[in-house]
């Protein structure tokens, strides 16, 4: 695998930026505020037809026959298909293959696509919906992981060779038993992590237009167009160069939408079928049930450390319920144990996880992708290392710190780290020393730390081209158009592409126009995922601007006879810093380039170094720079009801360099409000029937201004030597340690150690009451 | 079917429309008007709120007849509203969720900011606890609400011609500001680095 | 989007066409108000009517007006009005709480104190979509023949969940209701029946053209506890509405409590009157009464599972709400 160049973070002009490290408003900020921004359910065209799908009333069942016929003959109905009309298998990790567009044989949780219709609108696809039938045998059905583990027959995923087991991944480094034997304390736990979903507001939606030229356009809210493209490809058996895959702007996503979705396939089969343009948007129930939320987690953990507080050895055991397919599960596995080792310095560690298959709505990435479940484990257990070691546990997690350019012990290279200064920043912020463990009963204060990575070596499929390329052509007007296929999901990567352009090249931010996320248009980006985007496509982009802007530079020291030292471009201008008789604005800049270098247009392209252990999996997790968080959370525990009141979150992230900090402001906002709600109000499962608990935004409890504590962000810039500018990332690391920061305030304030999420009031009353008549008796 | 007269965004229009049709599909099917989001299909989620007489409402659970006679605003009405006020621009709540970059994936906006106008036409200088309450019908997946409520605040502190309060991460840094327009102020001079 | 069922929709200008194009259609048409209750449940399939009447154009349905006989409660008067109202406000503050904490800001902009007292019942197993109960086979209440709340329950015992109700029965206040035979007024305490399917002995051609509320004692004092997970939006898991008349002394002349979100219909909690009478907030006799009223809800309030959050600790939040609501009733009192 080839290594790209790397630009490092200093600018080739010296220090200061003009763009960078400020705010700025977002390329598409005001297209949002008026609602001139086209989502894809705004998409209208004409002799368009809307379909529906229709799913399984079943966890587990063989389906015997499907007769489509009556609602085929419903006037108004263009077409009906069911899982004979695409029978190849899909999914986004080419090695598990294992979902259809709509079920082929068997159905395998409550929701599961079984058919879909095109119809000259909802109302009617509906109906002719009920008039499909379907025979099914029911087959025993698992909603339980311990069941599912235990037992492989029947086999959710027939002719697999390990029963109901998705993904096993046991490794070990280091000498895990020398280590515990060296330890003088050892804490020991069983934690559990509970499902959650990503709720983005904007349910998902596809329209698909087969044109006559036999090029298929798929309009998607997806957050990886790319794969999206290679799946149709494949399951449509259309060449790739044939399929053009948009992502219009995009109502949230935070993971849920980074799998091929069942929706994409049929609108384009169903537009192939008709020829007409076919919409599908799903309800918020549907939603539910495509899910790929947060793997519900059984853990177990064992910690070593000597009495002055330096750990010796971890040891994990982790169950992950998987849901019905495998979606992302093969990287999530290696996710629960792989990205644990750090901030601190781990001498020796083991990890043994199992995803298993039940037949529940799957679980895929969630911010935080396989990570959050074990940071809540382990942060947990430092706390109590702490309490028997005596020890402040800000004081321990700074003993274990494991510094900046290293490598984990399982292999991962360290570059920046500024979690030391993550911690200072909540504790001085929190005014920690002061207050914790002295606040009146009921309240408390709790920290925890975590990291995370920054995109990932591995590509998904397995290629030497770069993870990310861009185009730029620069006008003689005086507009500059990136072209990225970088999925812009609300987190502002547009944004940033722009401000890095207009950085690089002198121009206003106003005057850089991004098109994205376009197969057709845009060269590839994986997408939006693994926190993988601003590094990876901001690396790209400076890759692209270094080339133009030494030709601008070359054409104008030319024409001004002097050094090219003495040339720079900012802020619309193009100056002789000796000079002050000579500025001119960047649109006679690139027409007198383009007059001396012809037409100007440039490419950039950003690879991953070899990174990752040497071993099966070892580059999985392994990050060209991970970012690191520090969060203390302030608790008021109600013992008369239970209610967990979050009364204030400090979290100190460390994101390299913050592009623009009110973006890596939100983003650590958004987080931080995200694991809040996990811990407190969001569980996300099935009831006794396998039935989704419920599947709607009343039932499943998002925060609401009223629900959402007081939220400090504190922007730490370690500038990465690998980063754009230094940048790592900002939208998943700030979620990890506010989970077990919580939990550890509660342990503050009321002496009870919460280890079972979600903390709902019942929960956290009962246990409140068990420990009192323990204390009693 | 029946045929509605409605009065959005100041145009009188008569459309036809199901008996069964909530507001949200005449808006979106048969206006155009896109601005309007469903999140939720069930009244859940406030994506959908519009202004009925100025009141927020949630178009999707609201039957069109309802509106019948009412004056409606959807978020394509405010800046159109501002402009013929003679102010430039988009209105100031959609220029500070702008400033303050709250405009995270955009979804939940509109009828957010169709929330924050009603409360701030009714009560120009709320505070923080009344900005929540007024808005803690509209969920925002994507940015935790603060800067969704700094940018209410930024609209009360410029109307009151007072400096909004920074958030913590803003207070040390220099050279910041919350971008005033759309395009940066042009260069006059230059710096002394290279 | 989740559809709603095509059905033809009717506007009538005064309350006594409406009830004839009720009974012109005998069970196949419904009242609408807001719609913020019956609009979902249409989405759901849980109502499938050929027409629906519409109250926005029926004259005199709105807002509130005072005599000697008290308040008279227009049906169509929305919760965000009748939770600012000062008559309402000043005369019975249990009620323009409870309507100010009824879901969210929008929806009591549109939803009605009509509505809210002529809600339908609730249940985890039944406020779901078709495609949903379809899957479970349904239920008692709707399509179906088990109830999944209490295993091999001949009743449906789904949630009254209407935050006013409690507050009203506290009031001793009465609904006017216009029939085919004329007006009958009843005592909204006297409305309910424990049958979670339709839990109003109202019949189907009846239209809710008032609510009154008689005039309270001099120093009448209200005030309405909801339990919920967040504090916007949600629905009550349990609430209770009390009623504190005070005498010139600042001693209990009259109480009451009721409360909802427990079984199908909202209660009240006989005896209350008895343990408060005589006993002056801030003393410890009061105190002592509060904690037996407590205790006493505690008894008679037995949550079931039938809406979302464990039942138990719902029970277990219900002396810990009347002791809070007792207690704010009277914060303002200065006792
Ligand atoms: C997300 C969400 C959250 C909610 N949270 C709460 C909550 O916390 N607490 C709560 O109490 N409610 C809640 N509701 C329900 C509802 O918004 C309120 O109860 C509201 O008061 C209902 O009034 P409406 O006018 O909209 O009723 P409608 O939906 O119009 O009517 C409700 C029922 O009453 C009947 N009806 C209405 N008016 C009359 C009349 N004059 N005569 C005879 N029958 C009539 C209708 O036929 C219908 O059966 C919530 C709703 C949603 C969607
Ligand atoms: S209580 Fe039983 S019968 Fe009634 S709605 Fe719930 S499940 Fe159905
Ligand atoms: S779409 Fe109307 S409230 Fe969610
Ligand atoms: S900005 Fe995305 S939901 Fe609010």
């Amino acid at each position: 695998m080839a290594a790209r160049d790397i630009h490092g973070p200093k600018p080739p002009w010296g220090e200061h930026f003009q763009v960078i490290g400020k705010g700025h408003r977002k390329v598409d900020g005001l297209a949002k505020a008026t609602g001139d921004a086209i989502y894809a359910d705004d998409i209208v065209l004409p002799g368009m037809l809307h379909a529906k799908t229709l799913r399984s009333p079943h966890a587990h069942a063989k389906i015997k026959a499907i007769r489509t016929d009556k609602a085929l003959a419903l006037e108004g109905v263009h077409a009906v298909i069911t899982g004979s009309d695409l029978p190849e298998c899909y999914g986004v990790i080419p090695w598990t293959p294992d979902e259809n567009a709509l079920a082929v044989d068997k159905v395998r949780f409550i929701g599961d696509e079984v058919a879909a219709v095109a119809a000259v609108d909802e109302d009617t696809a509906n109906r002719a919906l009920e008039l499909i039938e379907v025979d099914y045998e029911p087959l025993h059905a698992f909603l339980d992981p311990n069941e599912a583990l235990g037992r492989g027959d029947p086999q959710i995923h027939e002719g697999r060779k390990d029963g109901n087991v998705s993904k096993h991944v046991k490794l070990d480094f280091g000498d895990v038993d020398g280590g515990f034997e060296e330890a003088e304390v050892v804490v020991e736990g069983d934690y559990s992590f509970h499902g959650t979903t990503h709720g983005a507001i904007e349910p998902h939606c596809a329209v698909a237009q087969f044109g006559a030229d036999g090029n298929l356009t798929l309009w998607s809210s997806t957050q990886i167009t790319h794969y999206v493209q290679r799946e149709i490809s494949k399951v449509l058996d259309i060449e790739p160069q044939h399929v053009r895959v948009i992502q219009p702007c995009l109502g949230g996503a935070f993971g849920g939408k980074s799998d091929p979705f069942s929706l994409e396939f049929c609108v384009s089969k169903l537009a192939m079928i008709t020829g007409r343009p076919v919409k599908m948007l799903w309800t918020r129930e549907e939603v539910f049930y495509a899910h790929r939320g947060r793997h519900p987690a059984q853990m177990h953990y064992r910690t070593g450390a000597t009495r002055d507080g330096r750990l010796t050895a971890v040891d994990a055991k982790i169950l992950l319920d998987g849901g019905a397919y495998s979606s992302f599960g093969l990287v999530t596995t290696y996710y629960s144990g792989q990205l644990l080792t750090g901030p601190y310095h781990f001498p020796a560690y083991r990890f043994d996880s199992t995803r298993v298959f039940t037949n529940t709505p799957p679980c895929g990435p969630k911010r935080g992708h396989g990570s959050v479940q074990p940071r809540f484990a382990f942060e947990i257990q430092l706390d109590e290392l702490a309490e028997k070691l005596e020890l402040d546990p800000i004081e321990l997690r700074r003993r274990n710190f494991q510094g900046d350019s290293t490598e984990t012990i399982n292999g991962q290279r360290i570059t920046s780290n500024g979690f030391l200064e993550c911690l200072d920043k909540v504790e001085t912020a929190s005014d920690w020393k002061e207050r914790r463990g002295k606040l009146p009963f009921g309240r408390g204060l709790g920290v925890a730390g975590s990291m995370y990575i920054t995109g990932t070596n591995y590509p998904i499929y397995p290629n030497d081209m770069p993870q990310a390329g861009i185009q730029l052509k620069v006008d003689r007007s005086g507009l500059v158009t990136v072209f990225t296929g970088g999925n812009d999901i609300g987190q502002g990567s547009n944004s940033v592409a722009a401000y890095l352009v207009a950085e690089e090249l002198g121009v206003e931010v106003s005057d850089v126009r991004v098109v994205a996320a376009d197969t057709d248009l845009c060269p590839v980006d994986l997408g939006a995922y693994s926190s993988r985007v601003t590094f990876m496509v901001g690396n790209a982009v400076i890759d692209a601007c270094r080339k133009l802007r030494a030709q601008i530079v070359d054409t104008l020291a030319a024409t001004w006879e002097c050094d090219k030292k003495r040339v720079r471009l900012m802020r619309g201008m193009a100056l002789d810093l000796e000079d002050s008789e000579r500025a001119i604005p960047m649109r006679e800049a690139f027409q007198l380039t383009e007059a001396a270098c012809d037409t100007l247009g440039a490419t950039g392209s950003y690879n991953t170094p070899k990174l990752g252990g040497d071993y099966r999996g070892g580059a999985i997790g392994a990050s060209p720079a991970y970012s690191f968080t520090a969060h203390v959370v302030e608790v008021d525990v109600d013992c008369e009801t239970g209610f967990i009141g979050v009364k204030k979150v400090w979290c100190a992230h460390d994101c390299g360099r913050a592009l623009n900090p009110r973006l890596v402001a939100g983003q650590i906002e958004g987080s931080v409000y995200m694991g809040i709600a996990e811990a407190l109000l969001e569980d996300h499962k099935v009831n006794r029937f396998g039935l989704h608990d419920g599947p709607s935004l009343l039932d499943y409890p998002m925060p609401t201004t009223l629900d959402t504590p007081e939220i400090e962000a504190l922007i730490v810039e370690s500038v990465d030597p690998e980063g754009p500018y230094g940048a790592k990332e900002a939208g998943e690391g700030p979620l990890h340690s506010s989970i077990p920061a919580l939990a550890n305030a509660v342990y503050d304030a009321v002496g009870l150690r919460l280890t079972d999420l979600p903390f709902t009031p019942a929960k956290v009353l009962r246990a409140l009451r068990e420990m009192k008549s323990a204390a009693g008796a | 079917m029946r045929t509605l007269h409605l009065l959005v965004n100041g145009d009188r229009l008569a459309v036809a429309a199901p008996d069964h049709w909530t507001l949200i599909e005449v808006l979106r099917y048969r206006l155009g008007l896109t601005g309007t989001k469903q999140g939720c299909d069930k009244g859940d989620c406030g994506a959908c709120t519009v202004l009925l007489n100025g009141k927020p409402t949630l178009s999707c659970i609201l039957p069109a007849s309802r509106a019948e006679g009412h004056e409606l605003t959807t978020i394509e009405g405010l800046r159109p509203a501002h402009c013929a006020a003679g102010g430039e621009g988009t209105d100031p709540v959609q220029d500070a969720f702008d400033r303050c970059d709250a405009l995270q994936c955009g979804f939940c906006q509109p009828g957010m900011m169709l929330s924050a106008r009603a409360l701030l036409n009714e009560n120009a200088q709320p505070d923080r606890k009344t900005i929540q309450e007024a808005l803690s019908g509209n969920l925002c997946r994507c940015t935790g609400y603060t800067q969704i409520i700094e940018a209410v605040e930024l609209v009360v502190a410029d109307a009151a011609g007072v400096d909004p309060v920074l958030p913590a991460w803003q207070v040390d840094r220099d050279g910041e500001d919350l971008p005033l327009a759309p395009a940066v102020e042009k260069a006059t001079t230059a710096e002394g680095d290279n | 989007m989740l559809r709603l069922p095509p059905y033809r929709l009717l506007e009538p200008s005064s309350a006594e066409e409406a009830v004839k194009l009720l009974a012109d259609e005998p069970g196949e048409a419904m009242l609408i108000a807001g719609g913020t209750d019956l609009v979902p449940n249409m989405k759901h399939g849980l109502f499938e009517p050929k027409t629906v009447i519409s109250l926005a154009k029926v004259e005199g349905l709105e807002g509130v007006s005072d005599s000697d006989a008290g308040l008279r409660l227009g049906p169509m008067t929305t919760l965000a009005d009748a939770s600012q109202n000062a008559l309402i406000i000043e005369r019975a503050p249990a009620l323009a709480q409870a309507a100010g904490v009824v879901a969210g800001p929008q929806l009591r902009n549109v939803g009605t104190l009509g509505g809210n007292l002529m809600l339908d019942t609730r249940c985890r197993w039944y406020n779901q979509t078709y495609f949903w109960r379809k899957g479970l086979g349904y239920c008692l209440k709707k399509d179906g023949t088990l109830c999944h709340v209490v295993e091999g329950g001949a009743r449906c015992v789904a949630a009254a969940s209407n935050d006013t109700a409690p507050a009203l029965m506290t009031l001793n206040a009465s609904a006017v209701f216009l029939g085919p035979d004329g007006e009958r007024e009843v005592a909204i305490a006297d409305l309910w029946t424990n049958d979670g399917i339709v839990n109003k002995k109202v019949s189907t051609d009846e239209l809710l053209i008032a609510i009154k509320v008689p005039p309270q004692a001099p120093g009448h004092h209200g005030t309405y506890a909801k339990l919920r997970r967040r504090d916007s939006i949600d629905f009550p898991l349990f609430g209770c509405a009390v009623r504190l008349d005070l005498d010139e002394e600042g001693t209990v002349s009259g109480a009451d409590l009721a409360a909802v979100a427990l079984v199908a219909r909202p209660m009240r909690v006989k005896g209350v009157e008895e343990l408060l009478l005589g006993t002056k907030p801030g003393s410890e006799a009061f105190d002592q009464a509060v904690e037996e009223v407590a205790q006493l809800a505690y008894k008679r309030c037995r949550p079931l599972d039938n809406v979302p959050g464990d039942a138990e600790w719902r029970r277990e939040m219900v002396p810990v709400y009347v002791r809070r609501a007792l207690r704010s009733a009277t914060a303002s009192s200065g006792a």
